[in-house]
């Protein structure tokens, strides 16, 4: 069954210029110009969350102090900063930024294989973030039953947002599934099929591994959650009872009966977990390129870091109810999922020991994007190793719902992919724009944001064994809480509305060198992937020249090469005649 | 390639391996269409997994499928007949829906055309038989999706969510279908090639595949 | 694309899956019908819609035709669910008697063990 070599099919695919100003930048079917649109509206929401942390961090330093937030405004503001932090802003912002940035550059296409597709999945993206802020202008204003929305109590009275936040909640994260699964079947199909020659998937750059992955398990896990907004939906609208128990709620008996909130539980992380590596694979995956860029240095073990990648997908459809140790869950899954949540810090671990050998003895420059990677490796690392905590029943029984937990996810999966995505604009920014990013404000940035958030997050671990319990509105008089806390947590909240403030210094930043900043030229990182190859930079509408795309000839990874002139070698260029490999590959 | 050995002589080690695309010859909607089926797969199994955990932790009776669906001809209730005849349409209509891609293949666009509509017409007669079920099933027997007369109100709910989840699939599949045979009738593919039709065979094939599933596990459990 | 390297086979093989859907879902039907319980039931009525799903995909769907890098990446994904619905399978069953234990009436009531916390 022999098939001859294919010729790549957008190599002679011409691309459509558009004209007016609405099709060359609303609706635009260019996957740059898509990604520049996911990027400005997630960092955007983003900033929406960032305003709610610092309202909440308000509050827990100096509570009784600002009268504007009562309980309720305190968990309307938790379930918002939580959800859009994890799936409008993280999500969004690597999979439908990055990824769609750099999925065709890299990989040497001249778009996405369906780019009317791709212009869909922004707006209907779009759309979900309109729906989910306008829960703050329904009556009642957003749910306040935290971003995990457990039933029963997310949909009884009690909850801030019962009438209406709930709706508009549930929808939002119904309408954000449509649109990831219109770009995410783009992204994989893209990567699968329409490679450029001689680019295997054994020559992606891990960047590409790592979006590609994480999209995989986007369109696998989002199902599980796109069920459960959908019973909820009917549980809270005609009274199904899919996971409403009987209940009574304030002295009144309802018509529920029968349902299970386990199963929501269930559903939910069947969906969570792996949503955790959707925002930890890209980071993974930029910050190997991060590093080995900035390093000078081959990545080490790429081969090994690939399988890493495929083996934490694998894995992460079954650890699921690690998040459920006090659930009530059957006795003996404890014993299950605290198994295979050791097993897949095996693969974890191993891409952290392959990054720091790939820093060992090299030639580092400590340039910006280098230092946000490095913060990452530490930072992950520090994130990691509470997580080995929680992982095991015994241990998680007590820290649960504490501030550790609190603590360790915001390392694990708030900062450092963060980081990771600070350090990547500071790297791509030069190839989106032409134009350098200020250099001197970087480096503000960086040390205020990296030391910021060790001040913010450090003591919170300290704070979950004294027994600070999450998700509080205020801490009160509670005898097990050490004095030591209001110290800590007023601590913790100048930390935070410093880190939140000079975030301004990086929005500047974007806004300033793209006036002023230095010419950057095509390739100022001298790195070897494709997309710093293009010929024109930006790039422009098709990547590459008319009818021609560039060939692969090698890796990624060509830094410091002994006996080469530079100290890279781009993937375009040919292997010497000595080492030539052969080059059909059928 | 002359030396191959060990794990590259594997066709499919092969194909992984090869630069350009991994699904050799497959075109883009096809492997976009599989991959999307892959997802829908995800989001129908978690439904069934759903309706499986409130049917197996209620602890009221839960209504024996095969009496409620049960239809009387000439006079004496046959189970399940109404559902019989559905399941006998859907696959009919996968039937049909094959003939169609492989007319597309011979570039026989009229007759591909004419199968692809007779599949159409078969999905939506099956919707309409799902309306009828459903009006039977609200008005004669009093189910509806928060509770009924006989036993778990999680009867209805999942009866409901899960068939109407499946009904929207295929009348969104009638609609697809509709619009491409339209197309295929108009000569619109004769440049680029009928792959589209197999394209949507393969929804079409995925809804029946679907339904399977359903009436093994709703209707017959 | 080339148009003729597409899925082409003879008709004669559809009618033949086509009549053998049939058969296997009287059959099911006729499981119903007959009234079966137990195992049995659920042995013949999952291999029935084992068979009828695995001709759909294979003959109908082409799968049968695909390279297996296809049929790999289509039908290795699904056994995360698998997992789904097994571990669920159990959890509906400890859910279940807990239910019975705490609400229910047993048929055969066991005293119970005095609480202990
Ligand atoms: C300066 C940055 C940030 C600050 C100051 C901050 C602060 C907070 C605070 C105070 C809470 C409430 C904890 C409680 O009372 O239990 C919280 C919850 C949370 N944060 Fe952040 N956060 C920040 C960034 C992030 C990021 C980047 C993420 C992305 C993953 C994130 C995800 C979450 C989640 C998922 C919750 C839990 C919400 C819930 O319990 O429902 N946060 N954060
Ligand atoms: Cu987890």
């Amino acid at each position: 069954m022999a098939v001859e070599a294919q010729v790549p099919y957008q190599e002679a695919i011409e691309v459509h210029h558009p004209h007016s100003w609405v099709t060359k930048y609303w609706f635009s079917q260019d996957h740059k110009v898509i990604a520049i649109q996911y990027g400005i509206t997630a960092i955007g929401v983003g900033l929406v969350a960032l305003v709610l942390s610092a309202l909440m961090r308000l509050q827990l330093g100096f509570p009784d102090t600002f009268d504007f937030i009562d309980p309720e405004a305190y968990y309307q503001f938790i379930t918002m900063h939580g959800m859009i932090m994890v799936i409008y802003l993280l999500t969004a912002l690597l999979l439908g930024g990055f990824g769609n940035y750099l999925i065709p550059l890299m990989c040497g296409a001249r778009d996405m294989v369906f780019p009317f597709v791709n212009m869909i999945s922004y707006h209907v993206y779009f759309l979900s973030v309109i729906v989910l802020l306008a829960s703050y202008f329904v009556p009642g204003g957003p749910t306040g039953a935290g971003w995990t929305l457990y039933p029963p109590q997310a949909i009884l009275e009690g909850t801030p947002g019962v009438d209406w936040g709930i709706l508009t909640m549930l929808g939002s994260l119904a309408i954000f599934i449509v649109a990831f699964t219109m770009g995410g079947l783009n992204y994989v199909t893209t990567i699968l099929q329409a490679r450029t020659r001689g680019m295997t998937l054994m020559r992606m750059p891990l960047s590409v591994w790592g979006i590609f992955i994480a999209t995989v398990l986007g369109l696998l896990a989002f199902p599980a959650l796109f069920v459960s907004a959908i019973m909820m939906l009917l549980d809270k609208t005609i009274g199904t009872s899919f996971f409403m128990p009987a209940i009574s709620s304030m002295g009144e008996t309802l018509d529920y009966s029968g349902g299970s909130p386990l199963l929501f539980q269930h559903l939910f992380w069947f969906f969570g977990h792996p949503e955790v590596y959707i925002v930890a694979l890209p980071a993974f995956g930029i910050v190997s390129d991060l590093i080995s860029t900035h390093a000078r240095k081959n990545i080490f073990g790429y081969r090994m870091m690939v399988w890493a990648i495929v083996a934490i997908g694998v894995l992460s459809f079954i650890v699921w109810a690690h998040h459920m140790y006090v659930s009530g869950m059957h006795p003996w899954f404890g014993f299950f999922f605290a198994t295979t949540t050791l097993i897949i810090a095996v693969p974890t671990a191993i891409k952290v020991y392959n990054w720091t050998l790939t820093l060992w003895r090299a030639n580092i420059h400590l340039t910006v994007p280098m230092l946000f990677a490095i913060a990452f490796v530490i930072t992950f690392v520090m994130g990691g190793i509470t997580g080995l905590f929680l992982g095991n029943v015994i241990v998680d029984v007590p820290l649960s719902d504490t501030y550790f937990v609190v603590a360790h996810f915001h390392m694990v999966m708030g900062v450092s992919p963060i980081l990771v995505i600070f350090g990547a604009i500071y790297h791509w920014y030069p190839k989106m724009t032409g134009k350098m990013l200020n250099d001197t404000l970087g480096h503000i940035h960086f040390w205020v944001t990296f030391l910021g958030t060790y001040i913010i997050y450090y003591p919170m671990h300290y704070l979950g064994f004294v027994g600070v319990p999450r998700r509080y509105f205020a801490n009160g008089e509670m005898a097990i809480i050490d004095s030591s806390v209001e110290m800590l947590n007023q601590t913790i909240t100048v930390a935070a509305l410093i880190v939140g403030i000079f975030q301004a210094v990086f929005i500047w930043n974007l806004i300033y060198s793209y006036f002023r900043g230095k010419d950057s030229g095509h390739n100022p990182w001298k790195a070897t992937t494709l997309e710093w190859q293009t010929p024109e930079t930006p790039p422009r509408h098709g990547n590459w020249e008319d009818k021609k795309l560039p060939t692969v000839h090698r890796w990624a990874y060509d830094y410091s090469v002994p006996g080469e002139e530079d100290d890279f070698v781009p993937q375009t260029v040919p292997q010497k005649a000595v080492q030539a490999e052969p080059q059909s590959a059928t | 390639m002359a030396e191959a050995t060990g794990w590259r002589n594997l066709q499919v080690v092969d194909d992984w391996a090869a630069d350009v695309e991994v699904f050799r010859g497959v075109p883009w909607g096809k492997a976009m269409m599989w991959i999307f089926l892959l997802s829908d797969t995800f989001i129908f199994t978690c439904f069934l997994t759903a309706y499986m955990t409130v049917r197996m932790t209620t602890a009221e009776p839960w209504p024996n499928p095969s009496e409620v669906f049960a239809l009387e001809a000439f006079g004496v209730p046959v189970p399940l007949l109404l559902i019989a005849i559905m399941t006998f349409i859907l696959i009919t209509s996968s039937g049909t829906m094959a003939m169609a891609v492989n007319m597309g293949y011979r570039r026989r666009r009229g007759p591909a055309a004419l199968l692809m509509v007779i599949t159409a017409l078969l999905g939506a007669s099956f919707v309409g038989m799902q309306a009828f079920e459903w009006t039977k099933l609200i008005t004669d027997e009093g189910v509806r999706p928060w509770g009924n007369p006989m036993g778990a109100p999680q009867f209805g709910s999942t009866f409901f969510m899960i068939t109407g989840f499946h009904g929207l699939h295929v009348s969104a599949g009638v609609v697809y279908l509709a619009v491409v045979a339209w197309r295929v009738w108009r000569g619109r593919y004769e440049k680029q090639g009928y792959d589209i039709v197999e394209i949507t065979g393969l929804y079409w094939h995925f809804v029946d595949l679907v339904w399977v599933f359903i009436f093994a596990f709703f209707y017959l459990w | 694309m080339a148009a003729d390297t597409g899925q082409q086979h003879p008709i004669s093989v559809y009618f033949w899956i086509w009549a053998l859907l049939f058969v296997f879902s009287a059959a099911s039907y006729t499981v119903d019908y007959i009234g079966f319980q137990g195992y049995m039931r659920w042995a013949l009525i999952i291999i029935f819609m084992m068979l009828k799903a695995g001709f759909i995909v294979a003959i109908f769907m082409h799968m049968r035709w695909e390279r297996v890098a296809l049929i790999t990446a289509i039908l290795v994904p699904p056994g995360a669910l698998l997992v789904l619905v097994a571990l669920m399978a159990m959890e509906s069953d400890y859910t279940w008697a807990t239910r019975i234990l705490y609400f229910g009436e047993d048929p055969a009531p066991v005293p119970l063990p005095p609480p202990s916390h």
